[in-house]
């Protein structure tokens, strides 16, 4: 069949009937993919759900370590990107190629933004002793007074010299966590796994509290770490979107790889906005105004 | 002609909800966030029930999600079958989650040793 005796979008490939039907064939593509990752992110979200049904106050002990400031402005960056992006589809429908340059521009800049503000997380989470794969920590020795390059942050926290860089739960965030764990036992709210799980004896037991906190911690890298690898990913789309919008590609007659990048970038967001609430707010309530 | 109408017909369909539209979901959104952020400070466990923190909290959540995929993804636009594709996945992590849970709330302490 001749491709040119009739009019014929150029942008259109030939197994497609009209533009109509490539547009949702892309985009049903697009969706089963998006699936996937839902069911991919699912399985960490499962994990977090079992974990988080037998240690609440653990959870939320360890929650109260993450700065909800940070990720809360995080969640308002993303934000503004998905809206950024939203516009860069809508201008790519339009075939305006200056608005998608910089909309893209934008983009990547609060995509960039958002990963930097992760690395301030994750630096903080290293110079506590919180990345729970031990010698992936700050190593302090035992006579280098640690309060000489820390003590500037919160004045009297105490640190336990840490020479093999391990998971610590320790001073202030074991205080902390001590008393929401007593609080909860003495109102029987505590579940069965957490009255085995924290106590030795009947007595608090720090190691076992810590080995609970470092459940949370694991969930938290994990989760917020293949996030950020979905958004070095975006990030990357986004640079070869930023090239072939920049040649005038895009046209009211040929989209597609915007509104399917779109679609990704969109999905991101989504986990972030459920990452948020799930683990920076957990223990928020139990605070009244005190810790971080 | 047939396709020219086509053509015309998709051309409608692109505008979705406009620039305003486009900011007023944005501004959903933002509003949501902010929420989320200090209601978390308000003890409703103690006020309402226990778990009432994690119930509002999650029911903002969904709503901005479905505020972005409906509108933000084009979905409210699309035909039957990218609805269906959107709703399995959500469906079937529902059942991941039931299946699971209904094991693991029902065994005895001591089966999976904390």
């Amino acid at each position: 069949m001749s491709t040119h005796d009739h009019y014929h979008p150029p942008g259109l490939q030939h197994q497609f009937e009209d533009m109509k039907q490539q547009e949702e064939s892309v985009s049903i593509g697009m969706w089963a993919f998006l699936v996937q990752e839902i069911m991919f992110f699912g399985g960490l979200f499962t994990a977090y759900l079992v974990f988080r049904s037998r240690y609440p106050m653990a959870f939320a002990a360890g929650s109260n370590h993450l700065d909800a400031f940070w990720g809360g402005l995080n969640t308002l960056v993303l934000i503004v990107s998905s809206l950024t992006m939203a516009l860069t589809v809508y201008y790519a429908q339009k075939g305006n190629r200056n608005m998608q340059v910089i909309l893209i521009i934008a983009t990547m800049f609060f995509g960039a933004v958002f990963l930097g503000v992760k690395a301030i997380e994750y630096s903080d989470k290293f110079n506590h002793g919180l990345v729970p794969v031990a010698g992936l920590n700050h190593k302090s020795k035992a006579e280098e007074p640690a309060a000489k390059e820390e003590g500037k942050t919160a004045a009297g926290e105490k640190h336990e010299p840490n020479p093999r860089g391990e998971f610590q739960w320790t001073g202030e965030n074991y205080e902390a966590s001590v008393k929401i764990i007593t609080e909860a036992h003495e109102k029987k709210y505590l579940t069965k796994y957490e009255e085995v799980g924290y106590y030795s004896n009947g007595e608090l037991d720090q190691n076992k509290v810590r080995d609970k906190v470092r459940i949370f911690y694991w969930i938290y890298f994990v989760m917020t770490g293949l996030h950020a690898l979905h958004m070095i990913v975006g990030l990357g789309l986004m640079t070869w979107l930023l090239i072939m919008a920049w040649r005038g590609t895009y046209s009211a007659d040929y989209y597609s790889p915007v509104e399917i990048s779109g679609l990704y970038w969109h999905f991101v967001d989504i986990v972030w906005i459920f990452l948020f609430p799930l683990l920076y707010l957990l223990g928020r309530h139990f605070m009244h105004g005190g810790g971080h | 002609m047939a396709e020219h109408h086509d053509i015309e017909h998709t051309e409608a369909h692109k505008e979705h909800i406009g620039l305003p539209g486009y900011f007023a979901v944005f501004g959903v959104l933002v509003v949501g966030t902010i929420l989320t952020y200090f209601v978390a400070t308000i003890d409703l466990d103690s006020i309402l029930f226990p778990g009432a923190n994690t119930l509002v909290a999650l029911l903002i959540a969904f709503t901005k999600m479905t505020c972005v995929i409906l509108f933000f993804m084009h979905v409210y636009w699309q035909s039957k079958m990218i609805w269906l594709s959107a709703v399995a996945g959500f469906f079937w992590m529902a059942i991941m989650f039931a299946y699971t849970m209904q094991d693991y709330l029902t065994r005895v302490t001591g089966t999976f040793n904390p």
